[in-house]
């Protein structure tokens, strides 16, 4: 019998994160676009809130004066400063799936091999707004081609728990990210005027590629605490964060020295479960700590699976010059992402967010890096 | 038609498959007979299916592609006109190689204990003290078996009388296997009628006698093996995974192994650590531990010369059987066949001058024109002189490196190497090849049914490395009796 060696569990953990990142992304941008074309020009709408998702404003601020549609879409696709951006996920999956050759076959090799050329090709500047528009709405195809022939031709072992548990723990902060904003009021004047009243939530729900079944499910007008209901307690909607955490339990269930962990995700449905609140700064807050109960998540199974395994061959520098919150070129840490809480106290026994979120200061990443170049 | 033998030109050369009166050589008629009868359309339509193969089965070896742009993984460049030997002939090479083999362990074995060969004078000291891989680290070690070497790739050429060669013996970390057995894959995509007309012996057995081999290295009942690589950027990573997989064994880099406080060998599973018994490694001695060797290496294991030596691990090949790997030390290999086993050689060397020694530098100084100069320790044809196609300033600077430091140098004679029809343009023509068969050595002895056939495309060239433009065919050993 073979065993799973630490070093390629954790590469095909992230190869599911980043490939889910990467996907999340390429829909926040587009249904985003098309959505603030809707809006009435006077309004005071920006583009802020999706830096805000990605949790890297510190990053965006650093380098950009305002937050134009040219500069977050930048700054969101292609800018290699930002380690979330799309291309840098997509470079980081194709890295990792690289030094996965024998363990993922190897037709899905060269699927993530084709995204990345096509999205090197196709989302490079400049980036005028059609090229964006039918790029982006790629993106998925590709991403879903390579998870559904993984799917049905990989052998389903450690390696595929690894990759979904990536794909679900990754889907379950992108969706609570995603909600986190629209439960902003920026939109609070807006949506107080017919017909964009519930453009809010229809947004959210188009960014999660639920706005059908949203209508097939619920069969009720758009509203905060039905879309709220849904996205989060569903069971039968992929996105939901009920569904991606009842999947990340199923993943885990299958891989050995799992108590751990199932502790953690088993609490983190419980919270869900027993959620019942409606004021704004609440939900938030909530959605805050589910966050950071992820990112728990993430360095528990860090520490029982990989923790061995930091030390790896050098890869491939990417140069990056300046840039001081880059990824881990060998992508075995997890990029730099914080979120609005970041540095905000907690109140009673919990740590510090700031010390388990890394702020672009003190990222996971530098570390790694640190470590990896030894 | 496109293929006439008749107008195939072989003047001077030794070619494998079509004699000087341009009839099929013994053995490879109904091969060539087959060939010819293809129509154009045919001939590319095999050649795109054995490409399609390749594509398919993704055999790629890596190219570096220079500074700062890393690497690229081509595919396998591949001739779909095999070459035959019979059964007869490879026989009696196979033993040659076996005795070969023997001797070099009983040799590296002796050079890291007694050192008898050298008390009795069969070759100076100062040779091993001197070569780049003796590691007195080795000193006193004894492997099991007393084999050393325990994965040997020799190269073999046939000069243009139809004498075989050894050209050398690669000790160390010989790669290629893995194109031997793919190559055969390729073909019975291919030309599978071939395979009906001949009785061709099979080659895929290797990868389960590799395995013996690595097993009998260990007193473990199931040992744990590993095939250690240096990671996805080295030429031979497609090799290494494909033995792992073919194995069952892990294929591991350097930072997933440990040597525990116990001076045990272990890996890092998502179970926790598992002890590993045996190591094929496919790193470079220099690289295998930071604590003794190279201190920079992160390809490494820090720890593992330590277990190794507490016979904890086997490591296979065994650190420092490089020092037999030495192109000066080759020229000794006849000498000793008959110190250690006390046989008469049955392949023999390509004659050879020692420049270390000073009429025979004179010798080699005087005819740099007709000569090929090596240095003692490298490998893939690089630092080589190719005396008749030089320039006059590159023999006379190479002259002033063979003075300045002639213990690392050795000169042969040129040899027009055989040739076989090779497909160009959808003709043949003959292209200059070279045979590079296994030899494994552990409880016992094991050698491959032919081997990776290395073909130089370029018409006249004699490279025949794949790095430089080099391609491979299939090596057919046929047997006409059964």
């Amino acid at each position: 019998m073979t065993h799973t060696l630490s070093s390629t569990a954790q590469r095909a953990y992230w190869l599911g994160r980043y490939l889910e990142r990467a996907e999340s992304t390429a829909r926040l941008v587009s249904v985003n676009a098309r959505l603030f074309y809707d809006l009435p020009k006077r309004l005071p709408l920006g583009w802020q809130p999706l830096v805000v998702i990605t949790g890297n404003q510190d990053v965006f601020n650093e380098f950009y004066d305002e937050p134009s549609e040219k500069n977050v879409t930048r700054f969101l696709i292609n800018d290699a400063r930002n380690p979330s951006s799309l291309l840098n996920s997509i470079e980081f999956a194709r890295e990792n799936v690289r030094t996965l050759r024998g363990i993922i076959p190897r037709q899905a090799v060269e699927y993530v091999n084709e995204l990345y050329l096509y999205a090197k090709d196709s989302l490079s500047e400049p980036l005028s707004r059609l090229r964006r528009s039918q790029s982006l709405v790629d993106i998925p195809k590709f991403t879903q081609r390579i998870e559904g022939f993984m799917s049905a031709n990989m052998l389903h072992d450690d390696h595929w728990s690894f990759f979904r548990l990536g794909n679900y723990i990754e889907r379950a902060d992108m969706t609570s990210r995603i909600i986190d904003v629209g439960t902003d009021n920026m939109l609070a004047d807006v949506v107080e005027l017919e017909p964009f009243a519930d453009i809010q939530w229809r947004s959210v729900l188009l960014s999660l590629d639920a706005a059908q079944s949203y209508n097939t499910e619920v069969q009720e007008p758009i509203n905060q605490a039905a879309v709220l209901d849904f996205l989060l307690q569903n069971p039968r909607l992929p996105r939901s964060l009920a569904y991606a955490l009842k999947s990340t339990r199923n993943g885990l269930r299958a891989l050995p020295r799992n108590d751990q962990a199932l502790r953690r995700v088993n609490r983190l449905r419980r919270k869900l479960a027993g959620f019942n609140l409606t004021e704004p700064e609440q939900i938030r807050e909530f959605l805050d700590e589910v966050q950071i109960d992820l990112a728990d998540l993430n360095s528990s199974i860090s520490r029982t699976y990989f923790a061995t395994a930091t030390k790896r061959s050098p890869v491939k520098k990417i140069s990056k010059p300046a840039d001081k919150t880059a990824a881990d070129p060998t992508h075995s840490g997890q990029t730099a992402r914080s979120t609005k809480a970041a540095g905000k106290q907690r109140p009673s026994s919990r740590r510090s967010v700031a010390k388990r979120r890394p702020s672009k200061k003190t990222t996971s990443s530098n570390a790694e890096k640190g470590k990896s170049r030894s | 038609m496109t293929i006439d033998w008749r107008s195939y030109d072989t003047t001077g050369l030794w070619d494998e498959l079509i004699t000087d009166s341009h009839r099929a050589r013994k053995g490879a008629g109904n091969l060539c007979r087959v060939l010819a009868g293809l129509s154009d359309e045919e001939l590319t339509a095999r050649k795109t299916a054995a490409e399609l193969a390749i594509r398919s089965m993704g055999i790629t070896f890596t190219v570096y592609t220079g500074e700062g742009s890393g690497s690229i993984d081509r595919e396998w460049p591949f001739d779909i006109v095999p070459r035959l030997l019979m059964k007869k002939e490879w026989d009696q090479i196979s033993a040659g190689l076996t005795q070969r083999v023997n001797a070099l362990n009983r040799f590296i074995d002796d050079v890291y204990h007694e050192q008898q060969v050298f008390a009795d004078g069969i070759l100076p000291p100062e040779y091993i003290e001197r070569s780049k891989d003796y590691r007195p680290e080795c000193r006193g070690v004894s492997p099991r078996y007393g084999v050393w070497s325990h994965v040997c790739g020799s190269d073999l050429v046939r000069d243009a009388d139809g004498q075989v060669y050894v050209l050398e013996d690669n000790l160390r970390v010989p790669s290629g296997v893995s194109y031997m057995l793919e190559n055969r894959e390729v073909m019975k995509r291919v030309f599978p009628e071939l395979f009906e007309e001949y009785v061709i012996h099979p080659v895929d057995d290797y990868p389960g006698r590799l395995a013996a081999c690595l097993r009998s290295l260990s007193d473990v009942r199931s040992p744990q093996i590993v095939v250690l690589t240096p990671g996805i950027y080295n030429s031979a990573y497609f090799e290494h995974a494909y033995l792992a997989n073919a194995m069952s064994a892990q294929l591991v880099e350097g930072s997933d192994l440990v040597v525990g406080t116990d001076d045990m060998v272990y890996m890092h599973t998502i179970e926790g650590p598992v002890q590993v018994d045996v190591i094929y490694r496919r790193i470079d001695d220099v690289f295998l531990d930071p604590e003794v060797f190279n201190p920079d290496s992160t390809l490494g294991v820090p720890g593992l010369m330590r277990a190794w030596r507490a016979g904890n691990v086997a490591l296979a090949n065994a650190p420092g059987c490089g020092v037999a790997d030495d192109k000066v030390i080759y020229t000794y290999v006849p000498d000793l066949i008959r110190y250690y086993l006390n046989e008469e050689p049955i392949l023999p060397n390509v004659p050879s001058y020692r420049c270390v020694e000073k009429d025979q530098r004179d010798y080699v100084l005087d005819n740099l024109d007709k000569l090929v100069v090596k240095p003692a320790n490298e490998s893939g044809g690089y630092g080589m002189l190719i005396g008749p196609k030089a320039s006059k300033a590159e023999r006379k600077k190479f002259a002033r490196q063979i003075l300045a430091n002639p213990r690392n140098y050795m000169a042969q004679p040129m040899l027009m190497l055989s040739t076989a029809p090779t497909l160009i343009d959808n003709h043949v023509e003959p292209r200059h090849l070279d045979l590079r068969p296994f030899i494994l050595s552990g409880a016992k002895n094991y050698v491959t049914m032919g081997g990776l056939t290395r073909v130089a495309m370029r018409k006249g060239s004699i490279v025949v490395n794949s790095s430089q433009g080099g391609g491979s065919k299939d090596t057919w050993i046929v047997d006409l009796e059964s």
